[in-house]
């Protein structure tokens, strides 16, 4: 520093302007104005362009936008500014505290006599000055707590479109289309262009991001690139796309880079991918789950089925089984004709319900058919056949057992029909109409007729005395 | 398709109803049929909307249009591969 102020003095510039030396000048009177006109131009000449290191305190922000600050060290400080302009280029934000490498001209403010340094730039000292931006703006939007778990959407399982942003140009686009064209062939994919590097790239992703939120069906949005230097991946590290990520209506998946590139979009995302394949992998994913757990549910739905026919054929064989059951046939003898009317009315429900359970498959089936012709695409179209099988199969064996039942209770009514009971030598009275059966003698009178069935052939009788 | 069926995440939500009251059993037969013809109807809506959807890459502009991209972008590159 000595050595930079002495020099103006010992080689006073080639200047006209410039005072004589003063061991030889004869007494000059200068106003204040001069002087401090005069160690403007001594400063403001060797020291156009310096760079200091030092610690900001006192630092303000004007309304103007211009920050004013101190910088200083162990014994000394200097007054410093730094316009608007060149602020806003700042990647990091300058607070008390920092240590910083200040690049800038000394200036003098000639109102006050005072001198300043005008920064040009500043840098960190120590930690680069876009990793100082990148835990700024973390610990910021961490305390807004755009990072929260609870924020975290998950990913739909049928997408209807599936958004991008990312450059046309890159390889973070290859690579999605290519594993959504392996494994999930009907995804319908909106690409909206961004620049991903340089000037503009975090207005245009943000806005982007914006965009395909608005669009009709989109439910999941990727947003990413390739590789690149920590300078190619900065876009995704400012602040304006990780608001339009947490803003955006739609769960977000950032693909930023490779693996080990960590990056503000990805703290806000929905879900962070490794790589741009991998954030398609995981839309692929969420749609395979879904697609399993449909099959499976279909098998579990075929299985209850199945075991809700099957109790209730087990339950009739444990009730056929019971010894109490010995007893019904004479109860049941008296009511044969009605059970023969009974069981033809239960075949003919029987039969009307299978009946319609097949117009019924036929329909759905025709639909089923007509829907076939739009399938395209190999492996579901296995799927559905496996299903189609299973649903005719299913069909067909409800029927079969019902109609196994059916001819188990019939055979079981036929064990119980009276004409077994009259085989052994018991006899039904009826009376004259056929109306009632005669239960007790003291309801008739001597005169009376009645009817008399046997085991084979009824005949008409009267009564001679009761 | 079937004016019942909402959209397929309600589908989803009643074949997984259907197919846990039908396994906790204690219906009636009837009832069971018609829980099994529903279920059936509902697994076959699900699938049938998997397929329905087609392949479609689009681009979308500043202006928010969409358009058909061209084929070039979705075949990726790679369809020159030998190997494929």
């Amino acid at each position: 520093m000595g050595d930079l102020f002495s020099d103006p003095f010992e080689e006073p510039p080639d200047d006209p302007l410039s005072p004589e030396p003063p061991r030889r000048a004869p007494r000059r009177i200068l106003t204040v104005s001069q002087l401090n006109a005069e160690i403007r131009r001594l400063l403001e000449g060797p020291l156009r362009d310096v760079w200091v290191e030092g610690e900001i305190s006192n630092c303000r922000v004007w309304n103007t936008g211009h920050m004013y600050f101190t910088l200083k060290d162990g014994t000394a400080q200097v007054r410093a500014v730094m316009f608007r302009m060149p602020l806003s280029y700042l990647r990091f934000k300058p607070h008390d505290g920092l240590r910083v490498i200040a690049r800038g001209g000394i200036s003098l403010y000639e109102p006050k006599g005072e001198y300043q340094i005008v920064c040009e730039h500043l840098e960190p000292h120590g930690l680069g000055a876009l990793q100082l931006a990148f835990e700024q703006l973390k610990k910021k939007l961490q305390a807004e707590g755009l990072f929260a778990r609870e924020r975290k959407r998950p990913l739909p399982s049928l997408p209807r479109k599936i958004g991008i942003v990312t450059s046309l140009e890159g390889a973070a686009l290859r690579d999605i289309l290519k594993v959504l064209r392996r494994r999930y062939p009907n995804a319908h994919v909106v690409i909206r262009p961004a620049r991903v590097q340089g000037e503009g790239a975090a207005a245009d992703i943000a806005r982007g991001l914006r965009a395909l939120g608005r669009v009709e069906g989109v439910d999941v949005i990727i947003a990413g690139r390739g590789g690149g230097s920590a300078e190619d991946l900065w876009a995704f590290n400012e602040e304006i796309v990780a608001r339009a990520i947490a803003a955006s209506p739609v769960p977000v998946i950032s693909a930023v880079g490779h693996e080990v590139d960590v990056t503000i979009a990805d703290f806000v995302a929905d879900l962070r991918a490794p790589t741009p394949s991998a954030a398609a992998e995981m839309v692929v994913a969420a749609h395979e789950d879904f697609c399993s757990r449909i099959d499976r549910l279909t098998q579990r739905l075929h299985g209850a089925a199945r075991q809700a026919v099957q109790q209730r054929r087990s339950a009739v064989q444990a009730l056929s089984g019971r010894r109490g059951f010995a007893g019904w046939p004479a109860r049941l003898a008296l009511h044969g004709r009605h059970a023969a009317e009974l069981t033809h009315q239960l075949r003919e429900a029987i039969v009307a319900r299978l009946a319609r359970q097949a117009r019924e498959y036929r329909t759905l089936r025709t639909r089923l058919d007509a829907l076939d012709l739009r399938r395209r695409f190999a492996v579901s179209r296995g799927r559905l056949t496996t299903a189609d099988q299973r649903l005719h199969a299913a069909a067909h064996r409800a029927r079969d057992r019902a109609d196994s039942r059916f001819r188990v209770l019939a055979g079981r009514l036929e064990s119980l029909s009276p004409l077994g009971v009259l085989a052994r030598g018991y006899a039904v009275c009826w009376n004259a109409e056929r109306t009632a059966i005669v239960r007790s003698a003291s309801s008739l009178t001597p005169g009376d007729r009645v009817r008399v069935t046997l085991h084979e052939g009824e005949i008409a009788c009267r009564v001679e005395e009761t | 398709m079937d004016p019942s069926i909402k959209d397929f995440e309600s589908a989803l939500a009643e074949l997984d109803a259907i197919v846990r009251k039908m396994e906790e059993g204690d219906l009636t037969l009837e009832r069971s049929m018609e829980l099994y013809e529903r279920g059936l109807q509902l697994s076959r809506f699900c699938h049938t909307t998997l397929e329905a959807a087609e392949r479609r890459i689009e681009l979308l502009n500043e202006r928010g249009e969409t358009r058909t991209a061209p084929p070039s972008l979705g075949l990726g590159g790679d369809e020159g591969d030998p190997r494929r």
